[in-house]
């Protein structure tokens, strides 16, 4: 009983140490993220209008194909990478998924004024104000129908990621050359193998949803990625960042089991010494 | 059978066993307390198998070493990640282990007469590996270890005379870069831990001398109650071993963030300082007490430094010839604010030392020093009070 007391108190002493170095302390530390906001309510433009894909896509070839190729249909920027990557300091992405990744609203603000709706002034894309509403509203209706209805976590990582940052791990390459993205970005952006560990969910979260909220004057800008898409491509970085979890979690029971047993067994053994005591 | 003879007509084996585990012979009256020191000598051992297979895919240069760890021992080697998690849990639970050895030798008095030796050995053994665990954690050269590492060494700066010089002699270089990794990585490996090894068999020996104290602090009969060490003792070791693995196992596969810290699988960065750096927990208190002391640096690391060497002289601020704890009801009023207190500062040194949790931080500090003034006060009282008894 006496002993069962001592473990109690440091079975207690430790619990609250515990509580108080990780969740309280990162709490107070990390914690007052801000809350991430799927429908990007600060962009002004609203769309009320439906649209038409037939005229899209010939608004599609005749404002956006020079630099954006649309693989799903074939459609070849008229500009190749290369030559892009040295007028803008970044690789134009494609623009096949790019209505299933991001929210529509923002898609719509983004092509009226991308430097605002990404909150980068830097951002290489000018603004499309020879467009009418209706047109844009018709070019995204078209990006609607080319776009895959289901997409991993994988290819979003590819389409709305890896133009600029690096994910080593994957053996993937930032499409754009490290040189170019320092021009662009003032600093080459961090490689993503390891972010599914080094930060949390609510982080990583709350950062792609808004940077500038999260990490003032970070030159990543907004994308405006669907609450789905945002989802998705995180548990991914989590998957890819801790490839073993399912390994552990199934070996752990074996490895606990074993020991269990190992407790009653040197709990016997213990008895069976200790009787012949006192 | 066979075996045993030959060996023990070269080697005196069966003398050997009958002298070190079966005339050894334990008190009856211990609880699992004293349990702690052999659960001790197992965590090492697993640490350094543990470690010796990281060894074998680890490499010790700044440009390969976060890969080589993140990439290579975490995804790509068979198990690799299973060693990992061990070793980084076990770094941090031998700490938890070690400061309930520590306060359980307070409590009962162990580190009275006859017993000083094995107090600074065990000091000695602390100091060890607390420097084990500094050098192996800037070994993944991630983020926290790269700025934990610069942090601390930046102390030794303020060191009277030598200290600027010193500073540049631990880094091998101006700011801790591969010349600290790979000088690290030497004593982590083979100097400290061969240490260790070499302490702890001065520290067993020892307590073989003079024998384990025990709960009412009175020593035993020897040849009347003891019980033998081997098979008596280990009998109820292995069970606390076994419970204790069931905990650690449980921590090394499901709840192992508190000792594998996220800013960690971050690369180390010399031009990014993180927004947070804070040492593992087990030196938080330290730390804190080094913050403690706000209002002056230098204060600070004078306190830092008094607080990792006071430990060592309790035989000596504590002559209460009562040894055990639990007949000391001062005392006792005075281990638990001590324990607590110890508690407070360790959260605190997490926690941004602002506002009021600056001023706690200075209050606990100042408590965590009250401990060792009141031990020579509070020995003194219980002197007075035995001789009252006497007349």
């Amino acid at each position: 009983m006496k002993e069962l007391k001592i473990f109690l108190i440091i079975v207690g002493l430790v619990l609250v140490g515990y509580y108080g170095i990780e969740p309280f302390a990162h709490h107070e530390m990390y914690g007052g993220l801000p809350k991430p906001d799927f429908n990007y309510l600060d962009l002004k433009y609203d769309i009320d209008i439906k649209g038409n894909p037939q005229n899209g896509e010939n608004l599609f070839k005749q404002n956006c194909q020079s630099c954006h190729s649309l693989k799903t249909k074939n459609l070849k920027a008229m500009m190749d990478e290369n030559t892009a990557m040295q007028a803008f300091n970044v690789v134009p992405p494609d623009l096949s998924n790019i209505a299933a990744i991001v929210e529509k609203h923002f898609l719509f603000n983004f092509i009226k004024n991308p430097q605002n709706a990404t909150k980068n002034p830097k951002f290489a894309m000018p603004p499309m104000s020879q467009l009418s509403d209706q047109q844009i509203v018709d070019i995204i209706a078209f990006l609607e129908k080319t776009a895959k209805k289901e997409i991993t976590g994988e290819k979003i990582l590819e389409d709305a990621c890896t133009r600029c940052h690096s994910v080593k791990y994957q053996k993937i390459k930032a499409f754009t050359h490290p040189e170019n993205l320092k021009k662009y970005l003032g600093k080459v952006p961090p490689d993503l193998s390891l972010k599914g560990r080094s930060k949390t969910k609510e982080y990583l979260e709350a950062f792609i949803n808004n940077p500038q909220a999260v990490l003032p004057g970070t030159s990543m800008p907004r994308l405006g990625l669907k609450k789905e898409s945002t989802e998705k491509v995180i548990t991914y970085l989590q998957e890819i960042s801790d490839p073993h979890k399912e390994e552990r979690n199934k070996i752990g029971l074996w490895v606990l089991g074993y020991m269990l047993i190992g407790v009653f067994l040197t709990y016997a053994w213990k008895k069976k010494v200790w009787q012949k005591i006192k | 059978m066979r075996l045993i003879d030959w060996l023990d007509e070269r080697l005196e084996i069966r003398k050997l066993i009958k002298v070190t585990l079966i005339d050894y012979k334990v008190p009856k009256n211990i609880n699992f307390l004293w349990s702690f020191g052999m659960l001790l000598v197992l965590m090492f051992a697993i640490l350094f198998i543990s470690g010796l297979f990281l060894l074998m895919y680890y490499k010790p240069d700044s440009n390969l070493a976060f890969d080589s760890v993140n990439k290579t021992i975490m995804m790509d080697v068979s198990f690799g990640w299973l060693f990992r998690h061990v070793h980084a849990v076990g770094a941090s639970i031998v700490f938890l282990l070690l400061y309930i050895h520590i306060a359980r030798g307070i409590f009962y008095g162990s580190y009275k007469p006859p017993r000083e030796v094995v107090w600074i050995t065990g000091y000695i053994l602390f100091v060890l590996f607390s420097a084990t665990a500094f050098t192996g954690y800037l070994l993944p050269w991630g983020q926290m270890s790269y700025w934990a590492a610069q942090t601390i060494t930046t102390l030794f700066e303020k060191i009277p005379f030598i200290g600027p010089d010193l500073v540049i002699w631990i880094r091998g270089d101006y700011a801790v870069a591969d010349a600290t990794l790979t000088r690290f990585f030497a004593l982590h490996v083979v100097f400290l831990p061969v240490l260790i090894m070499i302490v702890m068999a001065i520290h067993l020996y020892s307590v073989r001398v003079v024998g384990s104290n025990n709960e009412d602090g009175k020593p035993i009969d020897k040849k009347k109650e003891g019980v033998p060490f081997w098979p008596v003792f280990m009998s109820k070791e292995f069970f606390v071993m076994t419970v204790f693995l069931l905990f650690f196992f449980f921590l090394v596969f499901y709840k192992f963030d508190f000792a594998m810290d996220r800013v960690n699988f971050e690369p180390a960065n010399p031009l990014q300082t993180p927004t947070h750096i804070y040492p593992e927990w087990y030196f938080l208190a330290y730390y804190e007490v080094l913050r403690g002391f706000f209002f002056s640096q230098n204060l600070g690391l004078i306190a830092f430094a008094l607080s990792m060497v006071l430990i060592l002289f309790l035989p000596w601020l504590d002559k209460s010839p009562i040894v055990s704890g639990k007949n000391r009801p001062l005392f006792q009023i005075a281990f638990w604010i001590f324990i607590l207190d110890f508690l407070v500062l360790t959260v605190l040194g997490k926690l941004p030392p602002t506002g009021l949790y600056a001023w706690i931080g200075l209050i606990a500090s100042l408590i965590f020093f009250g401990f060792f003034i009141s031990l020579p006060i509070i020995a003194k009282i219980e002197k007075k009070q035995l001789e009252g008894e006497k007349k």
